[in-house]
């Protein structure tokens, strides 16, 4: 049978765990403004459909990584808020 | 250096730096904290956001998917303007990770033929194909021109699970181009929610995984019976935001996410009575959404 003690420490843990992934998570982002950012530079006035793909691709990456934060953020509040009833 | 060459060391650079890794490491943090506070759940009914620790897990597993596909995608636009696989990837990324069935000489830094010529990374897309679909190769098959896009094909894919014609199904994933193929694993997962909602009345969730593995799994292993079950299994947990089972074996080859993917929305939209072009409609109410 666990303690509370563990439990709250298990919970901790799992939380830094999350944080090391937000943290990740950002970076990833940041990086891939800066690639869409110099691709859409470089291949300015491409018309060729493949690199209208690839755009559409990084903007959907995006937009994930931008939802697994978002939901990150939610399941640290529900972690917190039942440690918090502990 | 030529304009052109120029134009391809920057494309090829700003596409070996596009952050897979870290988007990987990301996803092993949030695995590692999924698992313990599973653990934690053990001792309690509270979810503890464990549902939302799963859905950021899927968000971070289909971006790290999509940027992959990016890689193939510009490698083809590279290939496409004469400056096929020239030179490694950049100094200090890391190596892509190839399909084990592929040729020899479509090792890591390969990129994808230009579309319309068969080569080894079109092979391994169609090898495996035929291995899932467990129909028989065809040597003289080549990559169709026609279909560019992932959504394309899924409408297709879709019609072809409705005539429930397992050869043509082969033909249609087996010929199109593997970063187009692959490329079914980002936009049919949000599609395949949409319609498990619809068919349940509700959003899917856990309590719901038996009644849409009995409506799906036969047919799909009918459709694919070289599918490793786990894969299956997967796909239907995420559409009910469920972690994947525990999986001890090696990661699923990269074709059979996507193809999965492909032929589930398929088997939904017929259950549903809806045709393929819902396909096309879906996604619009997704994008104006």
């Amino acid at each position: 049978m666990a303690s509370v003690a563990e439990l709250k420490a298990a919970i901790d843990a799992a939380l830094q765990q999350i944080t090391e992934g937000q943290t990740a998570v950002q970076a990833a982002s940041e990086k891939l403004t800066e690639a869409q950012q110099t691709l859409a530079g470089a291949l300015e006035g491409s018309g060729h459909e493949t690199v209208s793909a690839a755009q559409a691709s990084l903007s959907q990456a995006s937009q994930e990584l931008e939802e697994c934060l978002s939901a990150t953020l939610a399941a640290v509040e529900q972690a917190q808020l039942y440690v918090s009833t502990l | 250096m030529s304009i052109v060459e120029e134009l391809g060391a920057q494309v090829r650079a700003a596409a070996d730096e596009l952050p897979v890794a870290l988007v990987t490491e990301a996803l092993d943090r949030l695995r590692q904290a999924a698992d313990r506070l599973r653990w934690v759940r053990q001792e309690s009914a509270d979810p503890m956001g464990v549902p939302e620790l799963s859905a950021a897990t899927e968000h971070a597993e289909t971006a790290g998917h999509t940027l992959r596909v990016a890689q193939d995608q510009f490698a083809a636009y590279l290939a496409a303007i004469g400056l096929a696989g020239d030179g490694p990837p950049a100094a200090g990324q890391p190596q892509r990770r190839e399909p084990t069935d592929d040729q020899p000489t479509a090792g890591p830094g390969a990129v994808p033929e230009p579309r319309g010529e068969a080569g080894p990374v079109h092979r391994w897309w169609s090898v495996r194909v035929t291995e899932l679909t467990g129909q028989r190769d065809s040597p003289e098959a080549k990559p169709d021109r026609e279909i560019t896009d992932a959504e394309d094909l899924l409408r297709r894919v879709a019609e072809r699970v409705r005539a429930d014609d397992r050869g043509q199904l082969h033909a249609q994933l087996r010929d199109v181009p593997a970063d187009v193929g692959l490329g079914m694993a980002a936009v049919a997962p949000p599609m395949l929610r949409d319609l498990a909602a619809e068919l349940l009345g509700h959003p899917p969730r856990a309590q719901d995984l038996p009644r849409l593995r009995g409506e799906l799994t036969g047919k799909a292993r009918d459709l694919l019976p070289g599918l490793p079950a786990e894969v299956l299994e997967t796909a239907l947990s995420r559409v009910c935001r469920m972690p994947p089972p525990k999986n001890p074996t090696a990661p699923p080859h990269p074709a059979d996410p996507a193809v999965a993917a492909g032929v589930l929305t398929g088997l939904l939209l017929n259950r549903l009575g809806r045709d393929a072009r819902s396909v096309a409609a879906q996604t619009l109410r997704e994008s104006d959404g």
